[in-house]
């Protein structure tokens, strides 16, 4: 995978500030916030799928909003073909918007209940003038084919879907505008797995025929690995490491990274471990820890570690990690 | 494919109406026409003066009897249906119209504009409706325009208030999102998106307060501050058979169960819209 | 394989709307001493309720029939009073969602102290030493302290491990565990997994493990039983069943799910859905969904057979399945 840059996120941040009182509002405190980008920094290459995986509150799906402006970051940028998409306005906003699509988690509550599937998918062919009126019931048809559903479907409403079925359908709509780019936010996870299987599959098979350049946000490390080219590990707000996938999985840089992946449980029996992955909990992404946001759990911290946060270094090709211990997980060095 | 379509699922595509639906409309439909036409349903002028048939109770030449004009008070109930079925629409279809386009905006923009409407939600209820309504009326003076200038000017923030509330609710739901996303305007996203799935408790909302308009109306008739005699007017009537109730209780009674069925009417034709636009998920 | 089971489950049977829905179908399965049974299903499978069966904790519409036979005694039939023995005592339950389960009015304290007067006869202060005994079993560090903490103080994770130690209470000899680390992410579920693990070893536990990640059930459990539409469809060791599934579900299901080395191809999916209760096929009930399917499928529903010795399979088809090997 060697594609040109398409999209590049540069130290972008993202806080929610909470609510306060008035006493502490007079106090002069700083005002307490959830952080929940902190300098995040990824390049994602046409044509490829990037993994962003972590677990709750790590900020990926934040991260996810970003990318399709639905949320703007306070820090940093994100630049789609050398434009800061912050800037964008108007016209060029929406033609953005047309290019860069999402796909959302819910299958229950993406989906406008009082819509049938042909609004739903009329109305974005529509106000993009994807097509002259007459050509619109033509393409709906095609557009449920693409997803395999029947064409009968688009006189029916939501509810009379099941959950597999809705995410055709919001996938569908994503593509009635032909996105280069689609930002998959927990596809499947709301699925059973006999279901996510078929859902992956689609998504496979449209990005190869429909040259997508595809964004899988997701908290199951084994769906990210299946999918993905490359993968990037996210940690409250952070990314700790970003990799092609085969290296990352097979010899990790980061001890968060080694941790997951060893959380993780495998299909085969005869692999199991007693051994407990990661000990303690997430830090509340309100207080951030000083130095390496990953320390207060990290088994291999020292001073360092304590003081000063880390910067993604390279590690091996395309293969980044931001560990002060820059020999962590190197194959040779491995135990 | 994947997709069947089952018994279940086609049996709750063929809606069968709600049974307070059919029962409320029925009852409003009725209304409707006496409304319109009161004097092909009235046997008698409501303002014909009978000074040989004073007070007399039910017969069946007036099977409501006669008020002490001889007036027939049958007649008049009918005829006041025109002008109390106008002051139910009236007096709230401009709230209605406004309150739900004000509160969808505000739902929709949160923030400061939800912040200042909170202001004039807590100044309009720190006051009982009835008295508010009546102090602007004796500052522009009896009459049903004033009266629906005057329920209007506080009416709209009630509806404005369920709806703010709902869009509120459906705007964090991710088919906003996704609307956003898709680069869709704020006004397509607040009026294709938001508003239809919020609406639903402001019409049920809408048609108790049609029921409730009624009895301000008659309340305002009552007090003289509305419609003025001797316009045939539920309040009106109840208010001019008020010194006869001991000796001819049917000229007060009858209007005002004109009202409880009307009411009624209203009421249930809530209830049933509420079941029939509850949204599947 | 002669051991004595420590529960025994035979042609239990739940039907909800007056038996017009069958979510469990004549389910028969034993537990050993020390053993972690897995219960594994897609939604609707009926697992989380053959759980609740056996602990009659089902809503007023819910019948149960057959036998759950528990130290020569049958909980179906057994009074309120001996019920309520043996709920909470020697059989515990967790569940997915412990801020639902536990009662957030009441400090952790008062929640576990219910359950040591419930089930034991310690005076005031030995029920506040084990209380603290507890904690510390379960991994809440700074017992002393966090007892006295109300459940929304916790984290999710910390959050189960306070359930667990309330489950923990009676001395149970048997935990039925309802998905109980779907709602965790997957460092903190590594965490509790190992957890019951460690206190299956040390208080010499069964569990009933139910789940629909077979990832989870190839890392914890010990033996696997299968549901599809209310029925067991496959038994077996988790070894025996990952290496060769003889049930067609089984196998899709070990398909479906995303492994090592074969990145970026096409997974072996089960087309369809899993069947909602009033639309369960006639015959196999997952025969529309089968690549294997023949006639009889969809004529008759498959009786549970034995292969071997604990190893058992409801699939007419079972040798083309078994022939065609294991997706892992």
């Amino acid at each position: 995978m060697t594609g040109e840059v398409l999209i590049t996120a540069e130290n972008v941040g993202k806080r929610f500030p909470l609510r306060q009182g008035v006493l502490h509002r007079l106090s002069g405190q700083p005002a307490p916030a959830v952080h929940a980008l902190n300098g995040v920094s990824l390049e994602i290459r046409r044509g490829e799928t990037l993994g962003i995986v972590g677990e709750s509150g790590c900020g990926k799906s934040t991260l996810a909003r970003c990318l399709v402006r639905l949320h703007d970051c306070d820090a940093g940028r994100i630049v789609f073909e050398g434009q800061d998409i912050a800037l964008l306005q108007g016209k060029v906003r929406r033609a953005f918007n047309r290019r860069v699509q999402m796909i959302f988690q819910d299958p229950y509550s993406s989906l406008n209940p009082r819509m049938k599937v042909r609004g739903i998918l009329g109305e974005a062919l529509g106000v993009h003038k994807m097509r002259p009126a007459a050509g619109i019931p033509g393409r709906i048809e095609e557009l449920l084919a693409l997803v395999r559903l029947n064409p009968d479907a688009a006189d029916r409403y939501p509810h009379e879907f099941s959950g597999g079925q809705r995410q055709r359908i919001g996938i569908a709509r994503a593509l009635a505008v032909e996105p280069e780019v689609l930002v998959a936010d927990e596809l499947v996870s709301a699925l059973d797995v006999s279901v996510q299987a078929q859902v992956v599959n689609l998504l496979l098979d449209l990005q190869e025929r429909l040259h997508l350049t595809v964004v899988f946000v997701a908290h199951d490390l084994r769906l990210v690995r299946h999918i993905s080219h490359r993968v990037a590990v996210m940690y409250l707000g952070k990314v700790v490491e970003i990799g092609p996938t085969e290296a990352l999985f097979s010899a990790p840089r980061h001890p968060y990274t080694r941790a997951l992946l060893d959380a993780a449980p495998e299909l085969d029996p005869a692999r199991r471990s007693r051994k407990v992955a990661a000990r303690g909990e997430l830090p509340s992404p309100i207080n951030l820890p000083q130095g390496c946001l990953f320390h207060t759990r990290c088994p291999h911290a020292f001073d360092r570690c304590r003081t000063e946060r880390p910067e993604l270094s390279p590690r091996g090709t395309g293969h980044l990690a931001a560990c002060h211990l820059a020999d962590f997980g190197k194959p040779e060095t491995r135990t | 494919m994947t997709d069947v379509t089952t018994p279940m699922m086609a049996a709750r595509r063929r809606r069968v109406l709600p049974r307070p639906l059919i029962f409320g409309a029925t009852i409003l439909l009725a209304s409707a026409v006496v409304a319109v036409f009161p004097a092909q349903v009235a046997p008698y002028d409501p303002n014909a003066f009978d000074y040989g048939a004073l007070l007399q109770a039910p017969t069946s030449a007036h099977p409501m009897g006669t008020d002490n004009f001889g007036r027939d008070v049958l007649s008049r109930v009918l005829h006041a249906y025109t002008i109390d079925m106008q002051i139910a629409f009236f007096a709230t279809v401009f709230p209605f119209l406004f309150g739900t386009v004000v509160g969808a905006l505000v739902g929709y923009a949160g923030g400061w504009a939800e912040v200042i409407f909170g202001r004039i939600v807590d100044a309009v209820i720190t006051f009982p409706f009835l008295v508010l309504v009546i102090a602007i009326v004796s500052v522009l003076g009896p009459g049903l325009v004033n009266m629906y200038i005057a329920v209007g000017v506080v009416g709209w923030v009630f509806y404005a208030r369920i709806i703010a509330a709902e869009v509120r609710v459906q705007k964090r739901l991710d088919y906003a999102d996704a609307g956003r996303a898709m680069g869709y305007t704020h006004a397509r996203i607040i009026f294709v998106h938001l508003l239809p799935n919020a609406i639903t408790p402001a019409i049920v909302y809408w048609m108790t307060d049609m029921a409730l308009a009624i009895l301000l109306g008659s309340s305002l008739g009552y007090l003289g501050l509305g419609a003025q005699p001797p316009a045939a007017e539920w309040g009106v009537q109840i208010a001019d058979g008020k010194n006869f109730m001991a000796t001819a209780w049917w000229i007060s009674v009858f209007p005002g169960l004109a009202i409880v069925l009307t009411g009624l009417g209203f009421s249930l034709t809530g209830d049933g819209l509420a079941e029939l636009l509850r949204t599947k998920r | 394989m002669t051991q004595a089971p420590a529960l025994e489950v035979r042609n239990l049977t739940t039907t909800f709307a007056g038996g017009r829905l069958t979510a469990v179908n004549d389910v028969s399965f034993t537990v050993l001493p020390g053993e972690v049974l897995g219960l594994v299903g897609e939604s609707g499978s009926g697992k989380s309720v053959t759980l609740r069966s056996i602990m009659r904790l089902l809503p007023a519409s819910g019948a149960v029939s057959g036998h759950v036979r528990w130290q020569g005694r049958d909980i179906l039939t057994m009074s309120d009073a001996d019920l309520r023995g043996v709920r909470g005592g020697q059989i515990s339950m967790i569940f997915q969602e412990p801020m639902t389960a536990l009662n957030p009015v009441l400090p952790v304290f008062t929640q576990i102290e219910e359950n040591l007067k419930a089930h034991t006869d310690l005076d005031r202060a030995a029920r506040a030493a084990r209380a603290r005994d507890l904690m510390d079993l379960v991994g809440i560090p700074d017992a002393a302290r966090r007892l006295k903490e109300y459940p929304h103080q916790f984290s999710g994770g910390m959050r189960q491990r306070v359930m667990i130690a309330i489950a923990l209470a009676g001395n149970p000899t048997l935990l039925l565990a309802d998905e109980p680390t779907t709602a965790l992410d997957v460092t903190i579920q590594d965490q509790i997994l190992k957890l019951i693990l460690d206190l299956r070893d040390e208080l010499s536990m069964s569990v009933v493990l139910v789940t629909h990640d077979l990832g989870v059930v190839a890392a914890t459990c010990d033996r696997i039983a299968v549901m599809y539409a209310g029925r067991i469809v496959e038994t077996g060791t988790v070894r025996d069943v990952f290496a060769q599934p003889a049930h067609a579900y089984t196998r899709g299901l070990l398909g479906s799910v995303p492994h090592a080395g074969t990145e970026r191809s096409m997974l072996l999916s089960i087309e369809g859905t899993p069947p909602p209760l009033d639309r369960i096929p006639a015959g196999c009930a997952f025969n529309p969904r089968c690549d294997f399917a023949t006639g009889p499928c969809r004529a008759r529903v498959p009786v549970l057979e034995d292969l071997a010795p604990g190893r058992s399979v409801a699939c007419f088809n079972r040798t083309a399945v078994t022939a065609a090997g294991s997706p892992v």
